[in-house]
């Protein structure tokens, strides 16, 4: 029988890994965390077309899909964690690769992961903002409820200087223009969105009406949408009014959107219990930002965080256990945590 | 001016509905009033109004943040500048600028918790407040639905205020608790204006069936009835699983509940709203804030928590005052899932325990506690639900003995349960009620009066050739030409796009 798209899909990225990385790497990757050790997995094993290609999935999903590949023979445990393709597997997989590319050919997780979900925020807004004013319909519910994208896309409209008209027929032929290119099924977008007198499909929607699976309706998706931003930053002179929905986020930002709010909070001299309350997140999702925070600067201070001497007796360990899993370090450093762990870790990352 | 040119000059409507002139008669007359009037008949025209006719801002309290947005939004889209919502969501920043220029807005709307601060107190004691209006009043009472412990300070911050005019607004209220809303609320005087929750365009049905029968019932009823319809769960998964059964019987039928995304809860309830499909799968998360006049049906795969919610959830059918229909599948045994639902609404006995040992072990002061709220509620596995009820408790820590407040919260989650029981208790009595249904219903809201409707309950004799399906979907499928689609959204004449 032939491989489902996500079979093949989860047997392509354990055919990267080899047995030289756990189930939980891959989850990390698509997930899209960020921390050295993924980022580095991503680049090493070239995988970084699918960095935070599947926010939401959840490691329960991920463990029953391998037990099911485990089932049907396509993969084998070499250890706890750790499986390699069954020639049976690998006979397959070479057989789908042939009928369908993996990964899609314009996806680039790593490249695009943050301009995407705010690129798909804007757009789909934008798309619905445009259809009602050609349309001339001025009571609408937006799709997208967020006070900042809602300001945001006011003001697009208001610089862009153009009549309603004008606007609505420049989205349409820049949209099309770059769905004609791509090589995805274009429905995978359009569906999507939002016009006057139709209301979008949601992503489970979409997929079902086109009969794919999730797995593979997601990564068509992002196939395309990263293909519209490759396009509307390598060449924004032939798409003005895409490239000026992510004109403002495209130069390189070392952090996330949401990492950047966090690092601004710290710098105001907010504690990390303060922020979380002030973002209304979770006190771990602020813990990350930091870690990400102190990966990327390298003068980031890390004594607000974990005294000196603590720093120092978790480099030691670190250098003592060669692996460097945060659990051996955490039962050498007694009273470390794992925040503390991993900050010490992200800051030393090149150094140990 | 009178009522109704000033109607006309500031929201344009012809008339009044009814209920709204009464109340607002009231508050321009200065006394205090408590207004039932169900839900889609205007209940914020109550205030607006009044807010352009009297001086001084008005003050309005609202328990939940997205009803509280719909109401700021509604305002904003009539041109008024002047509004501000004063909230959780706000950072401090936001929450410091609003609050130093707060003389500037007409309508402030306020969170209940916001209200527990001295420095919001001392605002608005400095702004001569003409109106407090107060939303969802029956939170007030711990007998009414959705009893929020918030709400008991009201009394108390009205009288710091100044005994503004105040007004109590709900949407279902029995008697007992319209009693306890002024006593809490600590008003000598007030006037009640109470329309009659009983609605009669509605057809009230019951059946009693066995569990395995009712997903087959279920879904007769669909294929039979006019449409759009509602049917409510109180479990997600079985939202899903009934949604995606409809589906395969070629039902157009979608599930909606609070563990979508964002981006999927709107498109989907958009997508209700404009037709694209028939029935809606939903948890009571459904229906807040929205307003669909043509709901021709609602059916119950589990019965509601209390009669007042159940009648919240049958009476978003037929806003368009055509006959419309309200069936509840009740197999027996099903209040067995409404109880534990209640249960797991309140903290345990076990959770609680945990956390002032925990509170104990860290060494946490008041202070810690606050900011460590997050990791003490999942380390005790508290939901937001029953968090929330902890954290109103945890604020007196400063005042009281851990050991004192932890006895306390014990004894209030004993007490709620005990009240949440009598309230399913009393919705089977509803159900297995053997006479006229809404009778049953005039006297739990203690009304007096009764009229014949025609096709009134399955009682009385209900049939249902009146709700029978009319109008064929004829729903050919299309081939799908996404560039014809793209251009009917943006282009005005979708003919011009293959230039
Ligand atoms: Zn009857």
């Amino acid at each position: 029988m032939a491989l489902s798209y996500s079979e093949a899909l989860f047997l392509y990225c354990f055919k990267k890994i080899k047995d030289e990385r756990t189930i939980y790497s891959l989850f990390h990757l698509f997930q899209g965390k960020k921390s050295s050790q993924t980022i580095q997995d991503a680049h090493l094993y070239n995988l970084t077309p699918f960095f935070q290609a599947f926010p939401f999935l959840t490691r329960q999903e991920l463990e029953s899909k391998v037990i099911s590949l485990q089932n049907k023979g396509l993969l084998i445990q070499k250890a706890p964690e750790h499986f390699i393709l069954s020639d049976k597997g690998e006979r397959e997989l070479s057989l789908f690769v042939t009928r369908r590319p993996m990964p899609p050919r314009y996806l680039d997780g790593w490249k695009y992961h943050h301009l995407t979900s705010l690129f798909w925020q804007r757009l789909s807004l934008l798309v619905q903002v445009a259809s009602n004013l050609v349309h001339q319909k001025r009571q609408f519910i937006p799709v997208q409820n967020k006070q900042e994208t809602l300001d945001w896309v006011k003001d697009y409209i208001r610089r862009q200087n153009l009549s309603r008209e004008e606007l609505g027929h420049g989205i349409f032929k820049e949209l099309s223009h770059c769905l004609i290119q791509c090589e995805g099924e274009p429905a995978v977008l359009v569906r999507r969105l939002t016009g006057h007198d139709r209301i979008g499909l949601t992503s489970i929607q979409a997929a079902d009406e086109l009969e794919m699976e999730h797995v593979h309706y997601r990564l068509e998706f992002l196939n395309i949408v990263h293909f519209i931003l490759h396009k509307a930053v390598e060449t924004p002179g032939c798409f003005p009014l895409l490239d000026g929905i992510i004109r403002d986020i495209e130069k390189p930002v070392p952090f996330t959107l949401s990492t950047e709010k966090t690092y601004q909070l710290i710098k105001k001299g907010y504690t990390p219990g303060q922020i979380a309350q002030v973002r209304n997140l979770k006190l771990s999702t602020i813990e990350d930002h930091i870690v990400e925070i102190a990966l990327h600067l390298k003068d980031f201070d890390l004594e607000a965080y974990v005294p000196k001497s603590k720093q120092e007796r978790i480099l030691q360990a670190a250098q003592n256990t060669s692996a460097k899993k945060l659990k051996q370090i955490r039962d050498q450093v007694a009273d470390a945590n794992y925040f503390e762990i991993r900050l010490v870790m992200a800051k030393n990352g090149d150094k140990s | 001016m009178n009522l109704e040119q000033a109607l006309n000059r500031y929201f344009q409507f012809p008339s009044f509905k009814p209920g709204q002139k009464e109340t607002i008669q009231s508050i321009l007359a200065g006394r205090h009033a408590i207004a039932m009037l169900p839900t889609g008949t205007g209940k914020s025209l109550c205030y607006q109004l009044p807010g352009y006719m009297l001086d001084g801002p008005v003050l309005i309290v609202s328990p939940l943040l997205s009803l509280m947005q719909d109401q700021v939004e509604q305002l904003k889209g009539r041109g008024e500048k002047r509004v501000v919502a004063l909230n959780s969501f706000l950072t401090p920043i936001e929450k410091r600028n609003a609050l130093s220029s707060l003389q500037n807005y007409k309508f402030i709307f306020i969170s209940p918790e916001m209200l527990g601060t001295r420095l919001v107190i001392n605002k608005l004691k400095s702004l001569r407040i003409s109106l407090i209006a107060i939303d969802e009043a029956h939170c007030i009472s711990q007998w009414g639905y959705d009893f929020r412990p918030d709400y008991l300070k009201l009394g108390e911050v009205r009288q710091v205020l100044g005994n503004p005019a105040t007004l109590a607004l709900t949407a279902t209220a029995t008697e007992e608790v319209r009693k306890d809303i002024a006593r809490l609320l600590k008003l000598d005087s007030w006037d009640e204006h109470v329309l009659s929750v009983d609605r009669p365009e509605i057809s009230m049905s019951v059946e009693i069936l066995g569990q395995q029968e009712k997903l087959q019932r279920a879904f007769e009823l669909v294929s039979n009835l006019q449409g759009p319809g509602i049917i409510y769960f109180s479990s997600r998964k079985m939202a899903e699983h009934v949604a995606a059964f409809l589906r395969d019987k070629g039902e157009q039928a979608m599930a909606y509940h609070g563990g979508l995304d964002q981006e999927s809860r709107i498109l989907i309830q958009q997508q209700f709203l404009n037709g694209q499909f028939n029935v809606v799968c939903a948890t009571s998360a459904f229906g807040m804030g929205i307003n669909k006049g043509d709901i021709r049906y609602v059916i119950h795969y589990h019965l509601s928590l209390q009669l007042e919610s159940y009648l919240q959830e049958i009476g978003r059918a037929g806003r368009d005052g055509n006959k419309s229909l309200a069936v509840l599948l009740y197999a027996p045994g099903d209040e067995q899932l409404s109880y534990q639902l209640a249960e797991a609404e309140l903290p345990e006995s076990a959770q609680v325990g945990r956390l002032f040992a925990l509170i104990r072990e860290k060494c946490f002061e008041p202070d810690d506690v606050e900011e460590n709220a997050e990791f003490l509620s999942a380390s005790c596995g508290f939901s937001e639900t029953q968090w929330r009820i902890v954290a109103n408790f945890l604020k007196s820590l400063r005042q009281e003995p851990a050991e004192r407040l932890k006895e306390q919260i014990e004894r209030f989650a004993e007490k709620r349960l005990l009240i949440k029981k009598s309230q399913i208790e009393n919705m089977v009595r509803y159900i297995l009620h053997d006479g006229c249904k809404r009778e049953y219903i005039h006297y739990h809201f203690g009304e007096k009066h009764c009229f014949e409707v025609t096709n009134c309950c399955s009682f009385c004799g209900l049939d249902f050739v009146n709700f029978r399906k009319h109008l064929a979907s004829p729903e050919l499928p299309i081939q799908y030409d996404w560039k014809k689609e793209l251009a009917s959204m943006l282009l005005a004449q979708a003919g011009d796009f293959n230039e």
